[in-house]
């Protein structure tokens, strides 16, 4: 038996060193994602978004003449799993920069450590919200505030309502866009007449609805992704409210497509182009996004790519800054990302800077809803 | 009742060989990389929070569900503490510890006259209200956004900034929790909760004030989640409600079963498997979660006293004094 194991442990340790050989001649992209747990639909995408951007970057020769290898670990949507996973990608894998998902709090989790070894991050998420560690993070998620414009602009331009009530769930990009959306509401002549709350999980939120409808709001603000979308629209329809709308946030297309069989052209959300690219003009936009998209389609074919496609636009944002600092160090790489301005992505345009560190500066979104079984755009 | 002789083949079964292993898998911690240490990092605190869950379910024979509760409110207790106002943080795991005593009193008072599966009801409400709020009190607990900046432990200027000198001071800590059980568990205190672990009713009619005595080990194993929560937050530097959720309880639970409930070191191997087995099968991807349960099951099928209770496959070896001590019996 003790022969065995140590035969075992011998080949263990060759296998590593083997490895770590043959590591050394790529360069080491990690990334923590919750590929279970709450946030799979988007990082499952996202983790797709990277392979896709991998392989299209080592069918091209790689990246300053090295190989991209991927490390992905499952945090499981929870901060421990998180510092975990971190912990083996940096120590035992040896990766050289991170490219991670929306699970917030794992990412807020190991952003101390991250920091001490002197690595990038690049994050579906928001940012950490300590300086020090924002100094090494860098963001391709659209800010709150874009998501809250063009639904109260659409409001204002199109329709005659100014009441809303807003729902919300508990999660820090949601709670961010609820107070900024109390706070600009009067901007657009827009009065928030109640705010609610639910759970990620709520398998009915009628009461909540009820609530919103009674403070005499002609339109829903619904802040939170998943499937809650889906209830809200159909607990909308169960209660027989015909004269309000259901207007949510940025979410999979697979989500919109519910909640649009259940309430019609009475459910809006906004979009990035890239779920409903018909409605993108012609251009370098349109350019920059049919390049991925043909990627996509190829393998995942009419799968929403939303996620994903900010996921291949942070690894391209990577690659142009090692590019451009001709370096794989992290601080150089970090330095090089601070650089990088109007960069167009397939999402949209990405502005960093040494105090913009949140890449998405100009607003990305457009209004839709869903007819025919298809996401369209609103005019 | 009398506490039992402690022989010297005792005492290296349950105290030497014990110690010995649990010094052996620090210094391999040590030796290793600063991934080895996170692991083996939060199975001493994991074995810290087992340890006190040990206490009031295996010697008491009572069931909680809600130990994360106290674990909530170490780990906030401290976190407020140190990166708000800048305590020391060993002064802040004391206050906390005691601000967690001092609930489960008060708590447990009325939660405790319930009993078997009522009393788990209340126990894992318990759980369930703290994570609540622990979301919901925003300004203070920041909700799903967590709290960052949680210094090291250390005392005064002096912090523990390496990973590995923390694990040195988690490995101490959980040491000092596993003696002080063992105190605790053979003392006059310790037999009174066995006996209520046998029958209420019994140890009722002996005088003993079931009540009474099945608060204080509520109380004990309280502070021992306070300890654990405020280590999980100096260790980490960041803490949010998530990681004081269900799955903590059903993590804890796993530990104590799979290492043996009742047993002085069971809950320490518990925790150590359970912190570690996920990490040796990380290899299998989407197979791990299988193969992981699967090992589970099997263990709890092949052990079911856990994995401490084989040690019944060493039979102790017979001293002169030991025949003599049985001849007696």
């Amino acid at each position: 038996m003790l022969k065995r194991l140590l035969t075992l442990a011998v080949a263990g340790g060759t296998l590593m060193l083997a490895t770590a050989d043959a590591g050394a001649q790529t360069y080491k992209i990690g990334g923590s994602l919750g590929l279970t747990g709450y946030a799979a639909t988007n990082d499952r995408a996202w983790r797709d978004g990277m392979q896709i951007a991998a392989d299209y970057i080592n069918a091209k020769g790689g990246v300053l003449g090295k190989k991209v290898e991927l490390f992905i670990e499952d945090n499981r949507s929870e901060p421990q799993e998180a510092v975990v996973g971190y912990r083996k990608m940096m120590s035992n894998d040896n990766v050289q920069i991170f490219d991670s998902g929306c699970v917030s709090a794992g990412n807020f989790a190991a952003a101390g450590a991250v920091t001490r070894a002197s690595i990038p991050m690049m994050l579906c998420s928001i940012l950490p919200q300590r300086p020090e560690e924002q100094k090494w993070a860098f963001s391709v998620l659209p800010p709150p505030r874009f998501e809250i414009e063009t639904r109260y602009r659409y409001l204002k331009e199109k329709t005659q309502i100014r009441k809303v009530g807003i729902i919300h769930d508990p999660t820090p990009y949601a709670n961010m866009m609820k107070d900024l959306g109390v706070k600009i509401a009067a901007d657009f002549g827009i009065e928030v007449t109640v705010v609610e709350s639910y759970k990620p999980d709520d398998a009915d939120m009628s009461i909540q609805i009820n609530r919103i409808k009674s403070s005499g709001a002609g339109a829903i603000i619904k802040m939170g992704q998943g499937g809650s979308t889906v209830t809200a629209a159909k607990n909308i329809k169960q209660l027989g409210l015909d004269d309000i709308l259901l207007m949510a946030s940025l979410d999979d297309g697979a989500v919109f497509k519910q909640a649009g069989e259940a309430l019609g052209e009475r459910f809006i959300y906004v979009a990035p182009g890239v779920q409903i690219p018909d409605a993108v003009p012609a251009g370098p936009a349109k350019d920059a996004m049919e390049q991925f998209l043909k990627l996509w389609r190829e393998k995942y074919g009419d799968r929403d790519a939303n996620a994903g496609t900010r996921a291949w636009d942070s690894m391209m944002l990577i690659f142009t800054a090692v590019e451009k600092a001709k370096s794989f160090e992290g601080p150089a790489v970090r330095d090089a990302l601070e650089s990088i301005s109007n960069y167009q992505g397939a999402f949209t345009t990405f502005n960093f800077s040494a105090d913009q560190h949140m890449g998405i500066t100009q607003n990305p979104f457009m209004i839709g809803v869903v007819r025919n079984g298809q996401m369209v755009a609103v005019k | 009742m009398t506490s039992p002789n402690i022989t010297s083949t005792d005492s290296m079964r349950h105290v030497v060989i014990p110690v010995a292993a649990v010094l052996a898998v620090l210094g391999i911690a040590l030796s290793s990389s600063g991934y080895v240490v996170t692991l083996i990092g939060f199975a001493a605190i994991y074995g810290v929070f087992c340890t006190g869950l040990n206490f009031f379910m295996g010697y008491t024979g009572q069931a909680s569900f809600g130990q994360n509760a106290f674990a909530a409110l170490g780990g906030y207790g401290s976190a407020i503490l140190t990166a708000n106002y800048y305590w020391d943080p060993v002064l802040a795991l004391l206050v906390s510890m005691v601000l967690s005593g001092v609930i489960a009193a008060a708590v447990g008072y009325p939660t405790l006259r319930l009993r078997g599966h009522y009393l788990a009801m209340a126990t894992f409400a318990l759980g369930l209200i703290t994570y609540e709020i622990s979301i919901e009190w925003n300004s203070l607990t920041q909700g799903y956004m967590g709290l960052s900046g949680i210094p090291p432990l250390g005392i005064g200027k002096y912090e523990l900034v390496s990973e590995k000198h923390q694990l040195v001071v988690l490995t101490l800590v959980m040491l000092v929790g596993v003696w002080v059980s063992v105190r605790l568990r053979d003392s006059r205190f310790g037999r009174a909760l066995r006996a209520i672990a046998g029958s209420e009713a019994a140890a009722n009619a002996l005088g003993i004030n079931v009540a009474r005595y099945k608060l204080a080990a509520f109380v004990v194993a309280a502070v021992y989640a306070s300890v654990a929560g405020s280590l999980f937050a100096h260790f980490v530097g960041f803490i949010s409600p998530e990681v004081f959720g269900a799955s903590m309880v059903i993590l804890s639970f796993t530990m104590l079963y799979l290492g043996g409930v009742g047993t002085t070191w069971g809950p320490i191997i518990g925790a150590l498997i359970v912190s570690l087995l996920p990490e040796v099968l990380r290899g299998l991807k989407e197979m791990q979660d299988v193969v992981y349960s699967v090992v589970l099951i099997a263990i709890l099928i092949f052990a079911p006293r856990g994995l401490s209770g084989l040690s019944v496959l060493f039979p102790r070896k017979q001293t002169g004094q030991t025949k003599q001590a049985e001849k007696n019996a």
